[in-house]
């Protein structure tokens, strides 16, 4: 055998060969020893303030100074690729998907455009940009959108705020929800920014200063993620006093009169609802264990030794292992057919609905149209609000109604009932001014061609964005 | 013998070269010591639950354990590791060892933890090895990890599934648990020494 002296001496190239693998390896192990040096300290490191926070801070960068792990997090609101069978981040066009809801929102913005709604991180940027706000409209609709917002009402006072016109405030409105909205600049203790849930609890006489963290992590959603209607001088008001079910809210809402406009079609005097994805979620088995919002929207998150919330806000589906499974122990694809079992039993009586509601609308136009008298008439269209109103309270909630199965089921049901009851009512009075039944459905069957039946100049409504585009919205960005 | 020296002499590096040979030699060992010691490697052979939280991606399940029925009365190993024969005893603990350092050191570990088919087997057959009076005279004895995949008998922890590591149970669960710390890779006398030295300044 030769030795290594000899090898190498024939062929030198071999010694550097032995060099570097001896390099690599004393490398490989310098990096093994440094990690394990690296993740004993990191446990010791925290909550280190680098830069105080002013109070009422609307700058979410400001705060992500001292917080990188949850602002890195945050800015990942902004990824848009996540979609689930009915959900997810990624922008979804609902008239689109279901051409009916235009009916439905006959003489309303809604029918103008309407779009499962992107990461907290485009919360202003997408309020430019839909079509449902070139109307003249309230500062009232900031209130949800912007870190600013406490500090306008800090500044102008609650009322005087809610007063103002939205196109007054476009200037001062430009960081998305973020930090301040949930935090104290101090403590990092979660708090209420928004007047209107504690006003809320205050009319039921709970003082929301008492809520438990737990409470609190699911209040804080709760400041938006709600019903809420506007009242007088645009004043923000969540329509708790009765209860918070559909059906409460709806007495609530008849008692006082509330309209949110009048439709172009059946001419009923009708309920939007906004998203009152607290309230459903209320009636849902993981409430009633405790569970709060956080805890699958805002799961807790391990780096290393550290642990922090993880501020990615989104569908608990993308991130199974740090939701679900930390107390489901089966597999991500049997917990995510769970999910989607359930939604497909919700989705199935929603478009029951969907098609109800647009062909009542259009029934209830026919009636009109034969010379119906509003006395007749009364009845049909009451029941064509409630239908609506309850059908709303489950699709414009977020989560497909996976926040409380049952009852967005038991809802949908009664909101099929009190359809099916104002078409029966109809079959009389159509009866009585010798119209056919059923009658002749128009084509309603794209976004387009349902725009086209209700008479919306959808090109009007795109040459008045791109004014606002073009003139107004440089103005608002360019003074900050 | 002849060819332990044969070996030896294919090794044995040029004559120019020993210098630089014998330095880097001592690299290379001295690094392979410190990362025995700070990687506390001779641990790893006994069946101390305290080994299992070196890494303190198990500080919560080391937290419930220790808090629950099974702390005052089974180690870790006890129930994660075969205790049938001492081949297979630490055929696992090298197998798993390696994945669980390979995992924490490219931070590839999952935010919850569940048990692979393998781990299955070996805890299923340990809580029978332990609990055999309550089970040997109903079929229950004959459930393996294997079976019950099939269908055929359910695993002890499909009804006792709170047992011994709690409810909820992810990385984040507990991980500041008052479990107790690892201790300082500095020997004591040189952590006095240096404080003496900084007294001084």
């Amino acid at each position: 055998m030769k030795t290594i002296r000899e090898l190498t001496e024939k062929k030198p190239w071999l010694s550097w060969v032995l060099f570097f693998a001896t390099v690599i390896i004393v490398f490989l192990i310098g990096l093994l020893a440094s990690s394990i040096v690296e993740r004993r300290s990191e446990a010791q490191l925290y909550f280190q303030m680098v830069s105080p926070i002013p109070e009422w801070e609307p700058d979410n960068a400001v705060w992500g100074e001292n917080f990188p792990r949850q602002y890195e997090s945050y800015k990942k609101t902004l990824d848009t690729n996540f979609r689930s069978k009915y959900a997810g981040s990624a922008m979804i066009d609902y008239l689109e998907q279901y051409p009916e809801l235009v009916v439905m929102w006959a003489g309303y913005p809604f029918s103008r455009d309407y779009n499962q709604g992107r990461g907290h991180y485009y919360s202003v940027e997408d309020i430019h940009n839909t079509l449902r706000t070139t109307g003249p409209m309230p500062a009232t609709c900031w209130t949800c959108k912007s870190t600013d917002v406490p500090r306008l009402m800090n500044e102008m006072g609650v009322g005087e705020f809610y007063a103002g016109s939205w196109e007054s405030l476009g200037h001062e409105v430009t960081n998305p929800i973020g930090c301040q909205d949930c935090h104290d600049p101090e403590t990092m203790n979660l708090r209420i920014t928004r007047p209107a849930l504690a006003e809320a609890f205050e009319r039921q006489g709970i003082n929301i200063e008492d809520a438990t963290h737990q409470e609190m992590r699911s209040l804080v959603c709760a400041q938006c993620h709600v019903e809420y209607y506007f009242g007088e001088d645009n004043y923000l008001i969540f329509p708790w006093d009765k209860g918070y079910s559909a059906e409460n809210m709806e007495e609530y809402k008849d008692e006082v009169g509330h309209v949110d406009w009048v439709h172009s079609i059946s001419k009923a005097p009708m309920l939007k609802a906004q998203h009152p994805d607290y309230e459903l979620y209320k009636t849902g088995i993981h409430a009633k264990r405790g569970v709060s919002c956080a805890d699958c929207h805002l799961p807790y998150h391990r780096e290393g030794g550290i642990k922090f919330t993880n501020h990615h806000l989104m569908s608990p589906l993308d991130n199974i292992e740090a939701t679900c499974q930390v107390c489901h122990r089966e597999s991500e694809a049997t917990l995510i057919a769970d999910v989607y079992e359930r939604q497909d039993k919700i989705s199935e009586l929603r478009r029951v609905v969907e098609k109800n509601l647009a062909q009542l609308h259009i029934e209830a136009g026919k009636a009109w149209d034969a010379g119906a008298k509003e006395e007749e008439m009364q009845e049909v269209l009451t029941l064509i609000r409630h239908a609506q109103w309850r059908w709303d309270w489950v699709a414009a909630a977020n989560g497909y109604g996976i926040h409380s199965p049952n009852e967005a089921l038991r809802v949908l049901g009664t909101s099929i009932h009190k359809s099916q009851e104002a078409r029966i009512l109809l079959t009389t009075i159509f009866h009585k001014y010798g119209l056919d039944y059923p009658i002749d459905m128009p084509d309603i069957s794209t976004k387009a061609k349902a725009q086209e039946f209700i008479g919306l100049d959808m090109e009007e409504q795109r040459r008045k964005q791109k004014d606002f585009e073009e003139n107004t919205l440089p103005q608002w960005l360019g003074a900050k | 013998m002849n060819f332990i020296r044969k070996i030896f002499s294919f090794l044995k590096p040029p004559h120019r070269w020993r210098l630089s040979v014998i330095i880097l030699t001592g690299i290379f060992t001295g690094i392979f010591f410190l990362v025995l010691h700070i990687s506390m490697a001779a641990s790893y052979l006994s069946d101390d639950p305290k080994t299992c939280i070196n890494c303190h991606v198990m500080y919560p399940h080391y937290a419930s354990w220790d808090k629950g029925s099974h702390g005052h009365v089974a180690t870790c190993a006890d129930c994660h590791v075969p205790q049938d024969n001492f081949f297979r005893k630490y055929y696992v603990k090298a197998t798993d060892g390696l994945r669980h350092a390979t995992f924490f050191t490219m931070r590839w570990e999952p935010q919850t933890l569940m048990i692979k088919d393998a781990g299955i087997n070996v805890v299923q057959e340990n809580c029978i090895r332990c609990h055999i009076d309550l089970v040997d005279m109903v079929q229950l004895v004959e459930v393996t990890g294997r079976s019950a995949a099939k269908g055929e008998g359910k695993l002890c922890w499909d009804c006792h599934r709170e047992t011994p590591h709690g409810t909820v149970k992810s990385a984040s669960a507990a991980p500041h648990a008052l479990v107790e710390r690892l201790p300082s890779v500095m020997p004591s006398w040189l952590n006095i020494f240096l404080e003496q030295g900084d007294d001084n300044k």
